[in-house]
């Protein structure tokens, strides 16, 4: 249960001028919306001066520098009396932080996390490892969210026809739509896709109550080829499982390691432990876009996203053609090839991925994007079948079914009730669909949502959501497994309520609370077994409700239907003119999280792009048009534009136009406002993922992209290495260079043979995709400001740990590497020698330490750092808001300006696991502590422990001969070291 | 005193064959002339000159506001490049005092007689220099207010500076010669403040200089313990001259970025230094000779000595650049050799080019003797000059960090306005502090001239002794 309650729910409308103390955030939020509280809500950073001094501050400093008058203290506290817990609740020791699993569910499917919280606040979220879709990782919008909950710009009160209105106002109201007599003709409800057994209860309960409501669910996630091509293949609309721990993976269009891909976490880790470097599996990708996946892969295919059909029916035939045997075979054997359509790069891949997949019968998967036609879904189902793969297919998790775009229908003049809970549909919903028009003309439309958005502002009547870590819900992971998603807090803002209230007033069930609701389903769900409450606590716990995953679903191929479906498909011609392919944005998702700043500044693992989002142009097409990084091009799609600038990426398929959807919010509060474009505005009934651009010019215009790393190559040098596997097994000591202790004049460092712990770090670049979850992880535990835009286009944001992207080779066809970078903790750490106030020092446990009291600033320690690993507070980041500060980690301390930071080696969690093995009396065990970064890791890419350990994993992955050392020659001695990564690519001799 | 013209060089003298002075003058001519300015009421110009210093100035005092109630971050600094125009304009800046020490200490000792003329005028441009110079490492701080910390002085946090850190050399080095040159300044100009007492037109302006003057009554006594002073200063300003810029380049070379870890740099930077400081004394000297009405004393002669060193220094400053490619290319290092790569051709590449036009090419106009002495050639190849080293501190800072070892962190650097008005400003208060010094303070050491002037007439008078006398040397 959470720990902080809500004291007072009492309602203050006239509160007298908002005090500057504070006790409650009931208190401090008594001003409501629009006073000037509000105003100065601005996230950290998001309110940076462009060039760190505006007009307006220029001449108030002028007339400063004549006061000069000193600041007082900063620290205050209330005037009134205040008391300390007399009776703590239990299990509470000041100081300890308690975890508590919970989840989130998004799209349907629903990652298990563990969320730490101090004193009633959750400030961290971590992977629940007996979760099947985290395995104790956590992506990066899963860890975000938690400062989604801390949002100041969250929506506060409710309204009712456009008067603010108590919910419990807005409650009887619906009540009263709710009592009606035709059955629910005129009701209907627009819902997020969700895997909650709770909510589709109620649905179910609701459609009991109205047989002729309907619920409809919506969102950019809804139109999945995937859905549409088992329904194809099978019959029926089945759940594929991403199960991509096999031998050799032929992906099309499929990222499946992207972080927008339900079940990312758990692809990712069986993937790559699929991936030895002993005994490598192999992954073929042909994509219409670079990412992480087709960086990861072993051969690359770039494609534009229309040729999937084609490049399916070549590769259906070809694997056709080698199974032999099967009525399946032959009929996929029989499938005309098109030719024409595809490059000679384009069929030699083809051969080569069919070769490989013949090899290897019973091991293979053939795995294709949700953006891609539900024909080429069904084709890779059939190979699959031909060659005994057996896809992972189970009954659908999510509810309700999809049905693609809203019906028509839906918002017909006989609709009198629509109740949206799915996240902001008017922005998500296509142009062309007239959804905002009709849905002005239904007389009442409530809005659910966290924010007043974009659709808020269409609807009269709007109820402030509660955050997922406010409510109680529960979710189902991708292969069926149910948890049970605990709040972590009170809500926040007194107003919100969430979900299952809402609806629980159509299903009659309003007198009932969530959690009653909730145990009340579960204990029904179990045969209400004796020792129930012993298993709720347990299930509570856990995080987990054992057992409760889906069993595979019976479905028999339809061979017939899919082999029909491919023959009548149009003949695929040879690809002519512009492509546009819009995708969801690896850090906004469909633009839910805008108002993140957290997510804002993550750089895009790929582009590196932060606080805009950029048509992706390959260097080839670039040129052709004459268009340059910054440049904003005009778009025409179908008679709409869109100006929009450009960004040139190496590995983009030629005459392909990528674009990310979800930026260029229009009322999202101060953090996303403006930033970015909108790419639904392209967006149709007839092109949901992507079509023919009509036009694309220059205008003329230039627009500055924030990129964390501008230069992409490596200059030769050795820094982010990659063999492939045959040559690294023939030559293992090409790294002896990398590896060996360098010469020094001074006697070696003795530390090794101390008797304290030796931290040390290991990143396997075999196992990183590069997927940023770690970036997030650190930002959160360490308290890691973001800077705002401006900050990053004069490079200086404060991300600890960076993840370094370079492209190797051909810029149209590059290869790709990524890096993550922290400090690395030398033994020979060239930063302390030059610090002129000893502010950073070496602990006699190797760690390489930040004295923030005592640094001045002269960032010399971050001229001689090699890596440039050094962050520096250039200006204050840190904003002292109550709401900003209730998410501080309380164990890191929060720098000021003018301080110089890196990464610690989470030394409050070395000194945590310290705490408890030195009061159990025993030395801190392996494994105890686990930095941020390692923890979030889907793929377990991050080592830590103690070197001096002799049967530390952290100690023989630095014994590997994989090992090496980042700029070794430097005699830096790295206490973090890098392992190559190896690539299998297929034999060239059997290509 | 010999009835003999005065007038009439005798030939083979050095210290007639060019004339140090022109003409020549009686002491009341000199006190006269050489303080006529200070005891004037200034003219038009000078008010003029002066409030556009002030406004610069004032403009300095915003900016320096600015950078410390919002924070360092209001420069254009970033994550490579954590030094920019702060640290570039401390190295500029010290870099132009060093003309002054060298004329104060090393030419004095080395008993040059030319530098009698300019001394005074490049000691008041040291200390004005090296007040602007001491300016940036405070203000580039994170956290100035917190700059006492560099020093060692006995903490009740009982926490010392780390003094393996060429930054706390700094501190002791820049420390000691602002001190070094104030007292050196000071003392050079008792007799001078004396004799603006002496020639004082109102009893406040008597009263102050007398004061400055510390009762100087010129008896023999005074003249001898001041001369040893003087030459001691001498003797402890010499060093300065090396190891100040030498301690400065440590900075550099001390660390391990290509293109800063460099042996030639302490050479480098003091043979750069004194090319910087030179010119920009030439720069000064130019306009305010004329202004002054001192050009009997300021000769063409004291120009072509200034040239000549600036032709030497040059090369100087020439060989370390040499030095420095060559040995990136010949040290096979990759990343030494992608810095200097860089700097031809990279973003920097036209800064290096200009900066080899303006400290390599120009300085080779000063083979020609006719060019030493136009004063218009003159004044711009000073001005070039430095800009150009301003132009190579800029280059050793800021390319140098902006481009080093993983190509992922690589940045450029854009100034800001708090940049460019700590520069413009910078250069303002040096300019408004060199018009009060002007004003308040004899520009040539009157007394150096009156005793130049009885050299210069003692050799004539032995010369014309010499061949008056029969069988006596040619």
């Amino acid at each position: 249960m959470p720990l902080l309650t809500d004291p007072a729910r009492t309602d203050v409308p006239d509160a007298p001028e908002r005090a500057r103390a504070w006790r409650s955030l009931e208190e401090w939020h008594a001003g409501g919306p629009g006073d000037e509280a509000v105003s100065r809500e601005h996230p950290p950073g998001a309110m940076l001066p462009p060039e760190g001094v505006a007009r307006r501050t220029f001449l108030q400093l002028a007339a400063a520098s004549l006061a000069a008058a000193g600041f007082s203290g900063c620290f205050r506290q209330p005037p009134e009396k205040i008391l300390p817990y007399s009776t703590p609740p239990e299990g509470l020791t000041p100081g300890v932080p308690l975890h508590f699993a919970t989840g989130l569910e998004w799209n349907g499917r629903t990652v298990g996390l563990v969320v730490e919280s101090h004193e009633g606040r959750p400030t961290k979220v971590e992977g629940n490892p007996l979760h099947p879709a985290s395995l104790g990782a956590a992506g990066v919008f899963e860890q975000a969210a938690l400062l989604g909950l801390y949002d100041p710009a969250r929506a506060k009160t409710a309204r009712l026809q456009g008067v603010e209105a108590a919910w419990s106002t807005v409650r009887d109201a619906l009540r009263e739509r709710a009592r009606r007599e035709d059955g629910g003709a005129g009701l209907r409800f627009l819902v997020e896709p969700t895997g909650s057994p709770l909510v589709q209860a109620l649905y179910a309960r609701i459609q009991q109550r109205f047989p002729s409501a309907r619920i409809i669910p919506c969102g950019v996630g809804v139109a999945d080829g995937r859905r549409e091509g088992t329904r194809l293949a099978y019959g029926r609309v089945l759940d594929v499982v991403h199960d991509v721990g096999r031998a050799v993976v032929v992906a099309v269009d499929d990222d499946f390691l992207a972080t927008t891909q339900p079940g990312n976490l758990r692809a990712a880790r069986d993937f790559v432990s699929a991936r030895k470097p002993e005994a490598m599996n192999r992954l073929w990708v042909a994509e219409s876009t670079l990412t992480l996946t087709g960086g990861f892969a072993d051969e690359r295919l770039r494609m534009r996203p229309s040729q999937g059909v084609a490049l399916m029916l070549a590769l259906a035939a070809e694997v056709g053609k080698g199974t032999g045997g099967s009525t399946l075979a032959s009929g996929l054997a029989s499938l005309r090839v098109p030719t024409p359509a595809l490059t000679d790069a384009q069929r030699a891949w083809v051969r080569g991925a069919a070769r490989d997949l013949l090899a290897h019968r019973g091991q293979g998967r053939v795995t294709v994007g949700p953006g891609q036609p539900p024909l080429v879904h069904a084709l890779a189902f059939a190979m699959d079948e031909a060659l005994g793969n057996a896809p992972r297919l189970i009954e659908p998790v999510a509810f309700p079914e999809a049905m693609g775009q809203l019906p028509g229908e839906l918002l017909d003049g006989r609709v009198d009730t629509l109740i949206i809970t799915a996240w902001n549909p008017a922005w998500t919903e296509a142009v062309d669909s007239g959804f905002t028009r009709d849905l002005e003309r239904v007389p009442f439309r409530l809005y659910h949502g966290l924010h007043e958005d974009e659709t808020a502002a269409l609807c009269p009547t709007f109820v402030p959501a509660t955050h997922p870590f406010e409510s109680w819900r529960d979710g189902r992971a991708p292969d069926g497994t149910a948890s049970v998603l605990q709040p972590l807090i009170a809500p926040l803002f007194p107003g919100a309520v969430s979900e299952v209230e809402l609806l629980s007033v159509f299903a009659g069930l309003d007198s009932q609370s969530p959690y009653d609701l909730l145990k009340s389903l579960w204990r029904e769900r179990t045969a209400s077994p004796p020792d129930f409450e012993a298993r709720w606590e347990a299930w509570l716990a856990d995080g987990v409700i054992p057992g409760t995953q889906s069993a595979p679903a019976r479905a028999v191929l339809d061979e017939a239907a899919v082999l029909k479906a491919a023959r009548e498909v149009p003949e695929p011609k040879a690809p002519e003119g512009l492509e546009l392919a819009l995708v969801l944005d690896s850090r906004l998702y469909d633009g839910r999280f805008a108002g993140n700043a957290w997510l804002q500044e993550l750089p895009d693992p790929v582009t590196k792009l932060t606080w805009d989002n950029a048509a992706l142009l390959s260097p080839a097409t670039a040129r052709a048009l004459k268009l340059e990084k910054g440049d904003v091009a005009r778009i025409e799609v179908q008679g709409k534009a869109l100006e929009v600038p450009v960004l040139v990426l190496p590995g983009q398929p030629d005459d392909t136009v990528t674009l990310a959807l979800g930026h260029g919010r229009e009322r999202v509060g101060p953090v996303g406002q403006g930033v970015g474009v909108n790419a639904y505005t392209l967006r149709s009934s007839s092109l949901s993922w992507g079509g023919g651009i009509t036009n694309i010019t220059r205008t003329g215009r230039h627009h500055a992209l924030a990129l964390t790393q501008e230069h992409w190559s490596m200059e030769g040098r050795q820094l982010a290495l990659q063999f492939t596997q045959a040559s690294f097994l023939a030559k293992p000591q090409a790294l002896e260079s990398l590896q060996e202790k360098p010469e020094r004049l001074y006697p070696p460092n003795a530390l090794l043979k101390s008797d304290r712990h030796q931290w040390a770090m290991a990143i396997d670049l075999h196992r990183c995709t590069g997927c940023s979850a770690c970036m997030v992880a650190c930002q959160a535990e360490n308290n890691v400001p973001v800077v705002g835009r401006d900050g990053v286009l004069r490079s200086r944001e404060m991300h600890w740990l960076r993840i370094d992207r370079y492209f190797l080779g051909d810029p149209d066809d590059p290869g790709f590497i990524t890096q993550p970078v922290a400090c690395v903790h030398c033994e020979a750490a060239p930063c302390e020698y030059v610090c002129p106030v000893n502010a950073t020092v070496h602990s006699d446990e190797g760690l390489n330490q930040m004295v923030y009291n005592r640094c001045i600033g002269t960032r010399y320690c971050s001229n001689n750092c090699p890596y440039k690993v050094r962050r520096f507070n250039y200006l204050e980041y840190q904003r002292r808001e109550p709401l900003t500060q209730l998410r501080q980690n309380p164990d890191v301390t929060v720098r000021s300006r003018g301080v110089m930071e890196k990464c610690t080696y989470c030394v409050q969690r070395i000194e945590r696991a310290r705490t408890v093995a030195r009061s159990a009396q025993r030395d801190v065990r392996e494994g105890e502590v686990r930095t941020a970064c390692q923890q979030a890791c889907p793929t377990e890419a991050i080592t830590f422990g103690d070197l001096r350990a002799p049967d530390s994993r952290v100690r023989r992955e630095h014994e590997d001969p994989r090992h090496y050392k980042l700029l070794n020659s430097l005699g830096t001695q790295p206490r973090t070291v890098h392992l190559v990564r190896l690539k299998n690519p297929a034999p060239k001799g059997g290509a | 005193m010999s009835t003999a013209d005065p007038q009439v060089p005798a030939p083979g003298d050095p210290l007639t064959e060019h004339p140090l002075l022109e003409g020549r003058h009686s002491d009341r001519a000199y006190s006269e002339s050489l303080l006529a300015f200070v005891h004037r009421p200034p003219g038009r110009t000078w008010w003029a000159l002066l409030a556009l210093g002030l406004a610069g100035t004032a403009l300095l005092v915003v900016a320096i506001c600015a950078t410390l109630f919002v924070g360092v971050g209001t420069w254009g600094n970033n994550i490579p490049v954590a030094w920019a125009f702060g640290i570039t304009n401390f190295v500029w800046w010290i870099g132009i005092g060093h003309a002054g020490t060298l004329i104060s200490a090393i030419l004095l000792l080395f008993q040059e007689k030319w530098r009698g003329s300019i001394n005074r005028f490049a000691e008041a441009m040291t200390l004005f220099a090296v007040t602007c110079a001491g300016l940036f490492p405070l203000l580039h701080l994170g956290r100035p207010w917190k700059f006492y910390w560099l020093v060692p002085y006995p903490s009740s946090l009982r926490a010392w500076p780390q003094f393996r850190s060429p930054l706390t050399w700094d501190i002791a080095a820049v420390g000691t010669y602002l001190t070094v040159s104030l007292l050196f300044w000071f003392v050079g100009l008792i007799p001078d403040l004396a004799t603006a007492r002496d020639t004082a037109r109102t009893p406040r302006a008597r009263f102050w200089y007398g004061l400055a003057s510390l009762g100087w009554r010129g008896s023999a006594r005074h003249w001898r313990q001041w001369r040893t002073g003087y030459l001691l200063l001498a003797g402890l300003a010499t060093p300065l001259v090396v190891s100040v810029h030498t301690i400065v380049s440590f900075d550099f070379a001390v660390a391990q970025l290509p293109g800063w870890h460099t042996t030639i740099f302490p050479p480098y930077f003091v043979a750069g230094a004194v090319f910087s400081g030179f010119a920009l004394v030439i720069t000064l000297l130019i306009p305010a000779r004329k202004a002054l009405g001192i050009e009997h004393v300021v000769t063409p002669l004291h120009l072509d000595n200034m040239a000549k060193v600036l032709l030497a220094t040059g090369w100087m400053v020439t060989y370390g650049y040499i030095q420095e490619h060559f040995f990136a290319w010949f040290s096979a290092n990759p990343f030494e050799l992608h810095a200097t790569e860089a700097e031809f051709s990279g973003p920097y590449a036209p800064l290096f080019w200009m900066q080899v036009f303006c400290n390599v090419l120009v300085p080779q106009l000063f083979w020609f003797p006719r060019m030493r002495t136009n004063v218009a050639v003159l004044w711009v190849a000073s001005l070039l000059i430095n800009v150009g080293m301003w132009t190579e501190r800029f280059l050793i800072v800021v390319a140098s960090l902006s481009m080093d070892f993983l190509p992922s962190s690589w940045a450029a650097y854009r100034p800001t306005w708090v940049d460019w008005s700590l520069l413009g400003g910078t250069v303002a208060f040096f300019g408004t502090a060199f018009l009060l010094f002007l004003k308040f303070v004899p520009a040539v050491s009157v007394s150096e001239m009156k005793e130049l002037q009885r050299e210069v007439d003692a050799s004539l008078q032995f010369r014309r002794e010499e061949g008056t006398r029969p069988g006596g040397a040619p």
